[in-house]
């Protein structure tokens, strides 16, 4: 241990040669006239080996073409180039990953008298940056089949939904003719009733995934307005058929409809009835479920409202995503299509969907202007 | 539309125009040195191909540049924009080809083809020596995945979005190089797999070969069968060392080129 109190002095040729990284000086013309001993060490050769050699020598292919079409260019341009990476080549093959960062140095005539290079020894970091491309390159790949499998998905959708129609109507034909032709017991025909509402429902739930795969594949609902038709009775039909479907429920409509309309009343139907339908589902039993719908002198307001526990507010916001379902029961869970077909309708009538939930009520509103 | 699409910049006080158009690597400013050597007595243009540089990189089309025809369809729409006529092309590295074929798509348009270090074809064929073998092309691709140069998908706004604040590029490391990495590869391949051999014999206009020493994207015998297959072709030996004798030995470049024209 020194007793003295002067602190060491730096070797400064020590640490060129021994630096903690490699250091090399090129003629203008590409050629190693100076290296230390640490470069030379990683290259396992000495360093007169290495001097008077093209740097190109050293380098692995992509390098040299980096070196040409990138680097010598750029230091040229703007006399420092930083953290680059590269593979340098030792005599026996193996590679060194390295990043390094070169100057020019310039006479003050400005002309090149040196590309002066310092290098890092990168192993670890260039394993990690493949690392991370080769991650990325994956998430991409997931991505893309994922995007494909949902495309395959909406497209099966549209399938089915197109070929259960058929069956369905022949349903619904058959229970037509049992209704009017055939002598029913007082059972017999409260069981056709109850088979044409669940066919009622059926028959929604296939118009939803239509609605829904025309939306996804076709871009957008198509919607055929008339300002001349009457709305309110398309409204009462829908009224009358939900209480067909759930006569233990009451609903109480309220329509004051006094100017026209600028509309698709079959869509309009279509969004009162799905948002009938879940305030049936959804809605408190004992509460009655209100439908009311009023013009003023610029908008259509249609709302739905019924009792029950409110909707949380973290799933407000996706209610209208597709295939969105709430906390209910199984067997009474959707396909999730309803609201998003509600709020599809609603925006091709240049219109909007608000919700409001408290403990008291939940109610779904539609307002749009009356004419465009 | 065309002139921002490839950062299309015009300077010099004569009237004969004269196009430089820059290779795989960097921008425009690859031709700075040499540019201005003509100020006096041309009217200079110089532009960066689409995805390189300050051009307009949401013009980029994979499927249009995935063949060299796609940059050539540029330089025509640029010399049909400026009303070229009895124009000179100076093509540096894949510029050389892709002016080669701007100048048969359009005649009449380039009087005078400068090719600074052309080759038709890298890689080696039967025969035929390009200087690369396949697996070295696919090596720089791998290599060019490691080497971002400097982009930084952040600051990609700032380089596309606002030909006309170079500043706001000046704030990217290697900036003059700065690509994106995707476009880099692309360019690279259709650079380095391309094979235009063909199409050198139908070259008619009057063409001047500006080959180096040393250069090992271009060796000299590259340059060599490129005279030999253009018909009105002459070959000029610089010395200059390397592949890219814009930067390295404008002063001599810009005297090979005024000796030819």
């Amino acid at each position: 241990m020194s007793l003295s109190n002067q602190p060491p002095t730096e070797d400064l040729e020590d640490l060129y040669e021994n630096a903690p990284c490699g250091y090399l000086s090129l003629s203008p013309d590409g050629h190693i006239v100076k290296a230390n001993k640490t470069l030379a060490d990683w290259m396992g050769a000495g360093s007169e080996a290495l001097l008077g050699k093209p740097f190109h020598d050293i380098l692995t292919f992509g390098g040299r073409i980096a070196y040409e079409t990138h680097l010598a260019p750029l230091l040229r341009l703007q006399e420092t180039v930083n953290e680059l990476a590269f593979d340098l080549l030792r005599a026996d093959g193996e590679q060194v990953p390295i990043i390094a960062n070169a100057a020019e140095r310039r006479d003050a005539e400005g002309r090149h008298r040196f590309t002066r290079i310092t290098l890092f020894k990168a192993v670890e970091r260039r394993s990690y940056e493949r690392g991370l491309i080769e991650a990325r390159s994956k998430a991409e790949d997931a991505v893309g089949l994922s995007l494909e499998t949902a495309a395959l998905r909406e497209q099966f959708i549209a399938v089915l939904g197109h070929d259960l129609r058929n069956p369905l109507s022949a349903l619904t034909a058959g229970l037509g003719l049992l209704e009017k032709n055939e002598d029913l017991s007082d059972r017999g025909r409260k069981i056709v009733a109850e088979m044409n509402g669940s066919l009622g429902r059926a028959n929604a739930l296939v118009g939803n995934l239509l609605d829904f795969a025309r939306g996804r594949l076709g871009g957008g609902l198509g919607v055929d307005r008339d300002a001349n038709q009457p709305l309110t009775p398309a409204l009462e039909q829908v009224v009358t058929e939900i209480r067909a479907i759930a006569p233990d429920r009451e609903v109480v409509a309220n329509f004051r409809i006094a100017e026209p309309v600028d509309c698709d009343r079959g869509r309009i139907a279509q969004l009162a009835s799905n948002l009938l339908s879940n305030a049936v589902t959804h809605g408190a039993r004992e509460v009655p479920i209100r439908i009311e719908a009023s013009t003023d002198a610029e908008r259509f307001t249609l709302s739905v409202a019924n009792g029950g526990a409110p909707i949380p507010a973290g799933a407000r916001e996706q209610l209208f995503q597709p295939f969105f379902r709430g906390a209910v029961r199984k067997s009474q869970q959707g396909l999730g299509l309803g609201l998003f077909i509600v709020n599809e309708i609603a925006k091709a009538h240049g219109g909007t969907m608000e919700v409001s939930s408290t403990p008291g009520e939940t109610r779904f509103t539609f307002t749009m202007p009356l004419a465009r | 539309m065309v002139l921002q699409r490839n950062n299309v910049t015009i300077s010099g006080r004569g009237t004969r125009p004269i196009l430089f158009s820059h290779g795989f690597g960097c921008d425009q400013h690859m031709w700075t040195e040499v540019a201005r050597n003509f100020e006096n007595d041309f009217r200079v243009i110089l532009f960066d191909h689409v995805g390189a540089g300050r051009s307009d990189l949401t013009a980029y089309d994979s499927q249009k540049y995935s063949t060299l025809q796609g940059y050539a369809e540029d330089v025509v729409e640029i010399g049909c924009e400026l009303n070229l006529t009895d124009a000179i092309f100076v093509g540096h590295s894949v510029s050389a080809m892709i002016g080669a074929l701007a100048s048969m798509k359009a005649p009449g348009m380039f009087s005078e083809l400068i090719m600074v270090g052309p080759s038709p074809r890298y890689i080696n064929d039967d025969g035929y020596v390009g200087g690369f073998s396949r697996e070295q092309v696919m090596e720089l691709l791998d290599f060019l995945a490691d080497n971002h140069l400097g982009w930084s998908a952040a600051m990609a706004p700032a380089i596309m979005g606002n030909p006309d604040r170079p500043e706001l590029g000046g704030a990217l490391e290697n900036s003059f190089c700065a690509t994106d990495p995707e476009i880099a590869r692309e360019f690279a391949s259709v650079t380095f797999l391309s094979d235009n051999r063909a199409d050198l014999p139908s070259i008619e206009t009057r063409t001047l070969i500006l080959q180096c020493q040393e250069d090992i994207i271009a060796p000299i015998a590259v340059g060599e069968y490129v005279h030999a297959q253009i018909p009105n072709s002459q070959l000029k030996l610089l010395n200059a060392t390397g592949h890219c004798p814009n930067l390295s030995a404008p002063d001599e470049v810009t005297a090979a080129i005024r000796e030819f024209v």
